[in-house]
């Protein structure tokens, strides 16, 4: 009995004197509400290693960032020529892409660690695990599609990579912006943070971010979807309302 | 100062959706168009996406077209019979057109769709109008004035030969009720898939194929397209919830004021030239449409609308 119960203290005390105990972040707004004035935010985010693996005075230590958006079914379609013109002809189905994915890092990736540590913690657009609905089932996407995907995200913001850097302030202290852009997808967003020393993660945490439309926003959204034909209902009484006002005011002059 | 749309799932500058309202209502007001199929391929252009720049333009047009019903209806310029018959039509055109629209969208064809409509309909619409507008222009030059024919002769054998006649005292007509209703449905179908009134095709309908007398036709073809456009609104906003009311009422803010100022600039144009120069504008968004149809697009890629929430 006390063999066990020093067994299991001794377990709480590694796991307790694992390195994530050193680590602390916090974001400068953890929920974010998208108003009638959205349009994007950015964040702070802070971190401190403290009494962990890393020692913060003496060691040099990388530090990387990943925020993944709620995952969701996302389509990528391909254009063909057919005839003279140009139409949409192949398609894949991500049936749970992020719909947000960022890396901000205190280094270029490729001086922190090798790919394959990068690969078997999924960071990175070379590395993030994606699966793709094909004929044989989930399996891993053909090259270019997962290339088209990252490419037009990218190009819309909302992927990002190596764009934000981390800045180290001192003492075991560092920073990053994380940057939403308008067209942000609403849902839970983790904001994962990798310490890296001699190519090696070291320590590694989590938060959770928030992102929700708000007040009227909200409103009108889940009028629209929950009672649609009401939605479109008041939508006609508000046209047909401000085209009689415009007649009558137009009609005036 | 940017505006979150929270149907569009977007954010974008209000003065640039007023103004964009404004610029299209001048050119409606000049021309005496309802603007729809130059807004919606405005709206797909700025980054809407195309379901929602459909959806919303027809919800636009509702109230544009109240406005303008309003001021025929008190020049008695409205029959509301023959637009009964043509509501009638029209709401199943607009129903099977918004079934057609919500099954392409899912199958990721609805920009074709919607850019194939725009050629064939702008194409061949502008077309023959600037032919006639060129010709007129011509004439005038010349001197010489077209013979015109009597009323009794304008319909074709096989329209007389339709069943179920009825009378339209207003317009002066006593036809088959079949016509009326088969020109209602497709101008609903276009409705539904194009994001317009359906004008452009309604007017030359009414009066080249239902032989209506001019002063009836742009009156009856605004009463008739408040309801077919309402329908579709309702019908787009439970198949595919892509109606932003706030998107909707900002462009006809702009429309209303930049409609009152292009009305007085086509006061001071001939008529002739005033449809030649809207021919050259309707066949400049068929060109555009069709060029991006036939060019290479730089990215061959995009993301899918389906399945985004």
């Amino acid at each position: 009995m006390q063999k066990l119960r020093l067994i299991t203290l001794f377990a709480l005390f590694m796991f307790v004197g694992q390195p994530a105990i050193g680590l602390v972040t916090d974001l400068s707004n953890k929920r974010i509400e998208i108003r009638y004035s959205f349009n994007g935010a950015d964040l702070i985010l802070f971190g401190a290693v403290g009494s962990s693996a890393v020692d913060p005075v003496n060691d040099d230590f990388d530090v990387v960032i990943v925020v993944r958006g709620p995952e969701a079914q996302t389509v990528i379609r391909q254009k063909a020529q057919v005839g003279p013109i140009w139409i949409n002809s192949d398609s894949l189905t991500f049936p749970a892409a992020p719909g947000y994915y960022a890396v901000a890092a205190s280094r270029p990736l490729a001086d922190i660690a090798s790919n394959a540590v990068f690969a078997s913690y999924g960071i990175g657009f070379d590395h993030l695990p994606l699966l793709a609905i094909t004929p044989r089932g989930l399996a891993a996407p053909s090259s270019d599609f997962r290339a088209a995907l990252f490419r037009l995200q990218s190009n819309q913001g909302l992927f990002r990579q190596e764009q934000d850097s981390v800045v180290h302030i001192g003492e075991g202290l560092f920073k990053t912006d994380i940057r939403l852009p308008a067209n942000v997808p609403v849902g839970d967003f983790q904001v994962e943070t990798f310490i890296f020393k001699g190519g090696t993660i070291k320590a590694r945490n989590r938060i959770m971010l928030a992102v929700d439309k708000e007040g009227f926003e909200r409103a009108a959204y889940d009028f629209a979807h929950g009672y649609p034909f009401w939605y479109g209902l008041v939508a006609v009484l508000v046209a047909l309302t401000a085209g009689w006002l415009a007649g009558v005011l137009g009609g005036k002059k | 100062m940017p505006l979150y749309l929270p149907i569009a799932e977007l954010s974008m500058n209000i003065f640039l959706v007023i103004g964009m309202g404004a610029v299209v209502g001048f050119l409606s007001g000049m021309f005496g168009v309802g603007g729809g199929f130059l807004m919606t391929p405005l709206l797909i252009f700025m980054g809407i996406p195309p379901a929602v720049a459909v959806a919303t333009e027809s919800n636009e047009i509702t109230a544009a077209s109240v406005s303008g019903a309003l001021a025929h209806w008190r020049r008695q310029g409205v029959d509301v019979k023959m637009g009964m018959v043509l509501i009638a039509g029209g709401a199943v055109g607009s129903f099977f057109g918004a079934q057609v629209f919500t099954y392409l969208r899912s199958l990721g064809q609805v920009d074709l769709m919607i850019s194939l409509a725009y050629v064939l309909f702008l194409g061949s619409v502008g077309g023959l109008m600037f032919w006639e507008s060129v010709r007129a222009i011509i004439r005038q030059r010349k001197g010489i004035k077209p013979k015109i024919k009597p009323r009794e002769d304008r319909h074709k054998a096989w329209i007389h030969a339709l069943p179920f006649k009825m009378r339209f005292r207003k317009s002066r007509l006593y036809i088959s009720a079949l016509l009326p209703l088969a020109i209602g449905m497709f101008v609903g179908v276009l409705a539904a898939i194009m994001g317009v009134g359906g004008g452009f095709v309604m007017v030359p309908a009414m009066i080249y194929l239902l032989g209506m007398p001019t002063n009836v036709v742009v009156g009856t073809s605004l009463f008739q397209i408040i309801f077919v456009t309402a329908l579709t609104t309702i019908f787009h906003s439970v198949n595919t919830q892509t109606v932003d009311i706030f998107l909707a009422v900002l462009l006809l803010v702009g429309a209303v004021v930049g409609a009152q100022m292009g009305a007085r600039v086509g006061l001071k144009l001939k008529g002739e030239q005033l449809r030649a120069l809207l021919a050259l504008m309707v066949l400049l968004v068929c060109a555009k449409m069709g060029i991006d149809l036939v060019v290479e697009p730089t990215e061959l890629f995009s993301v899918g609308e389906a399945g985004s929430h």
